[in-house]
């Protein structure tokens, strides 16, 4: 059968193969992807569920299990209606430039040793870029509606985005300066050794600013304002309909995986693990174990996993900021901050302190 | 001649470049004028990339369509602009405006045409290696030729930042606002006052004279 | 390989569309600050054209400047747009002929 499959292969002329190569390739990042994204918004609503002390979804299938695919396939059948008046291609190619950026991004995303799609010198600038694009949808969104609530919200959200994008994007000049390199994949490796190696440590107060900038760009609670159902109904996506909404909702969620992923590599070391450095080596020797405790995407998974369910905590936890409150937290308090701390960490590197910045 | 597939991308980018920019100057709606350009500038980021210069060709994309491009559609939908008005005299100047730019098309692509800059004149160079890094090359020649001239440009940024933000911002004088500093210094004493006074007596339910409102009156 | 001549050609076209627009627009503030950009991005396509044939980085260090100072000027320009706006709800250039603030 690989055989069968292997000679088929080699008959393929090469510039077909490099195309449908990079093709499967893509496939493979995103059809998990998506899959993560159905089940985050079922772990999402069991989660809070259980913070609120009650179950959560549980009537489709057993214990909930399919209550995703239930809901894709009514998102599917549904109808999608152009409101009057609303620009009918910017409404209909907004949910798509929505999406594009958040799957875009996961290009450079390294996920282990060597198990990449593109190790391009620039990842870095290359992410900072494409997230930056994650705010056209909302906005071609919400003027194309031709609706108040939905150019409330467009406005809101541009706003916000560009505010935080910059403390953001100050927070990744940190990472570039201590990882020297704007390579994903070499600044990951640049904090192996130990736990004690990981940016999270020299860079905290980047990190934090890293991690609430990436809540407030993705615009969940408690930065929510675009949305705001208490406020102006749903935001920017007040008039989508069907699968249209759909896709706003699938790109807000791959985006969450994303900043979550992306603060896993820069932070937390990615796919190496926490016991490298101090275990004993005969731990690492132990049949499954051993496999489990060495690095590996495991655990770029179980962090990752770890900052979604903060991003789930947070909106169970805290009622949603009031929109100047959040311009001032942006321009006031992380701008100030991460540009202090930029500051104090060329300092560091001058005088070369610590296993950081020897 | 068979098309490379570089030189297929690059015939194609120009393309939707040319469209674009054709796009920015003709769109009715300033809306789209932007969007236009947002597209051009996209377009030419690839072009860039094309040329193996990543880090402008992201920096391009991050500074311009990221933030430069979504502060004019900010502000393009913001203000309540009368289009009619802005469209008139367009026709009028089209023939003009066209002549002009044929004119200068045409001076340009006989100076900068193949007979000087073709493939004979510049031979192409040679792609750069798996080791080249295009950032490291711009951050070592900016860093060290021309750094004074680096310290200027965050000058002028610091200047633009100051510039925008004194011209537009204004202190209304009918917005009320609350100051949390005062609202915490309220001490008890500042509001309320607590008086003793002895009990009064109902008055008598009978109203005779004209003045005297009981609570139970109705207006 | 696409010759150097295509590329500045390219951008001659792309300077000279935004010409053009200057033409046509003349009343609208905002698409003449738009046409500015287009004229400024032909001549980062010339510099990184010419960087990239010659083999010279000072070219993109060049656009890296006019980026820099582009940016600035498009802030500084947007908010001029907006003062204008707020005092005169217009921003035709036609009406932009009182000095008086």
């Amino acid at each position: 059968m690989i055989e069968t499959i292997q000679s088929l292969w080699a008959a393929v002329p090469e510039p077909v193969q490099i195309p449908v190569l990079i093709v499967v390739k893509i496939l493979v990042i995103v059809l998990p992807l998506m899959g993560a994204v159905a089940y985050l918004t079922f772990a999402e609503r069991k989660i809070i569920g259980y913070i609120q002390v009650r179950i959560g979804p549980n009537r489709v299938g057993p214990r909930g299990w399919l209550q995703p695919i239930a809901d894709a396939v009514k998102l599917l059948t549904k109808e999608i209606v152009l409101p009057a008046n609303a620009s009918r291609f910017l409404f209909l190619i907004a949910p798509v430039l929505a999406i594009g950026p958040a799957l875009a991004a996961w290009a450079v995303v390294p996920f282990d040793e060597g198990l990449l799609l593109a190790d391009i010198d620039a990842a870095l600038l290359y992410v900072l870029a494409l997230t930056s694009l994650a705010v056209y949808g909302i906005i071609i969104a919400g003027w194309a509606s031709n609706s108040k609530y939905a150019l409330l919200g467009a406005m809101r959200s541009a706003a916000q985005m560009v505010a935080y994008e910059i403390a953001m994007g100050f927070a990744l000049v940190g990472v570039l300066m201590v990882g020297d390199s704007l390579n994903l994949r070499e600044i990951v490796l640049r904090q192996a050794g130990s736990p004690l190696h990981w940016f999270v440590w020299p860079l905290l107060p980047l990190f934090v600013v890293y991690f609430v900038s990436g809540v407030a760009e993705t615009n969940r609670a408690p930065f929510d304002v675009a949305e705001g159902e208490s406020e102006i109904v749903a935001g920017f996506h007040v008039e989508y309909s069907g699968i249209a909404f759909g896709v706003f909702f699938l790109a807000e969620y791959a985006n969450m995986i994303l900043i979550s992923t992306l603060a896993s590599l820069m932070f937390l070391g990615g796919w190496l693990s926490p016991f490298e450095g101090w275990a004993p080596e005969s731990w690492f020797a132990v049949p499954v174990l051993g496999t489990l405790l060495a690095s590996g995407i495991h655990w770029l998974l179980a962090k990752t996993a770890f900052f979604l369910f903060c991003f789930l905590w947070f909106r169970a936890t805290f009622p949603r900021y009031r929109y100047d409150q959040i311009m001032r937290l942006g321009w006031k308090v992380f701008l100030p901050l991460t540009i202090v701390w930029l500051f104090v960490e060329g300092l560091a590197q001058y005088f070369r302190i610590g296993p950081w910045f020897a | 001649m068979a098309l490379t597939f570089q030189q297929f991308l690059f015939y194609a980018f120009a393309a939707v470049l040319v469209g674009a920019a054709l796009g920015v100057i003709t769109a009715r709606n300033p809306v789209h004028s932007v969007l236009y350009l947002v597209l051009a500038f996209f377009t030419s980021a690839a072009l860039w990339l094309l040329m193996e210069a990543e880090f402008l060709a992201l920096t391009l994309v991050l500074v311009y369509v990221g933030a430069v491009m979504v502060l004019f559609l900010f502000v393009v939908m913001m203000l309540d602009i009368d289009l009619a008005a802005l469209r008139a005299g367009f026709t009028r100047y089209l023939p003009l405006g066209l002549v002009v730019a044929a004119l200068i098309v045409w001076e340009m692509a006989s100076v900068l045409g193949p007979a000087r800059f073709g493939p004979g004149r510049v031979a192409a160079p040679a792609p750069h290696g798996a080791g080249y890094s295009n950032t490291k090359a711009l951050g070592e020649t900016l860093y060290t030729q021309h750094l004074y001239a680096f310290e200027v440009a965050a000058l002028i940024l610091l200047v633009a930042i100051v510039a925008a933000i004194a011209l537009t911002l204004r202190r209304r004088p009918d917005t009320r606002r609350q100051d949390p500093a005062r609202q915490v210094r309220v001490r008890r004493r500042d509001r309320v006052r607590l008086v003793r006074m002895a009990p009064e007596r109902r008055p008598a339910p009978a109203a005779s004279e004209p003045g005297g409102r009981t609570g139970t009156e109705e207006a | 390989m696409v010759p150097l001549s295509h590329y500045l050609i390219l951008s001659a076209v792309l300077f000279c569309i935004a010409v053009a627009g200057v033409f046509l627009n003349r009343k609208n503030v905002i698409v003449l600050l738009m046409a500015i950009e287009l004229m400024l991005l032909a001549v980062n396509t010339n510099f990184v054209a010419f960087s990239r044939y010659l083999g010279d980085t000072t070219g993109q260090v060049f656009v890296f400047f006019v980026l820099t100072v582009a940016a600035a000027e498009a802030a500084i320009g947007l908010a001029i747009l907006v003062v204008l706006f707020r005092n005169r709800r217009s921003i035709n250039v036609d009406d932009l002929d009182r000095m008086k603030g």
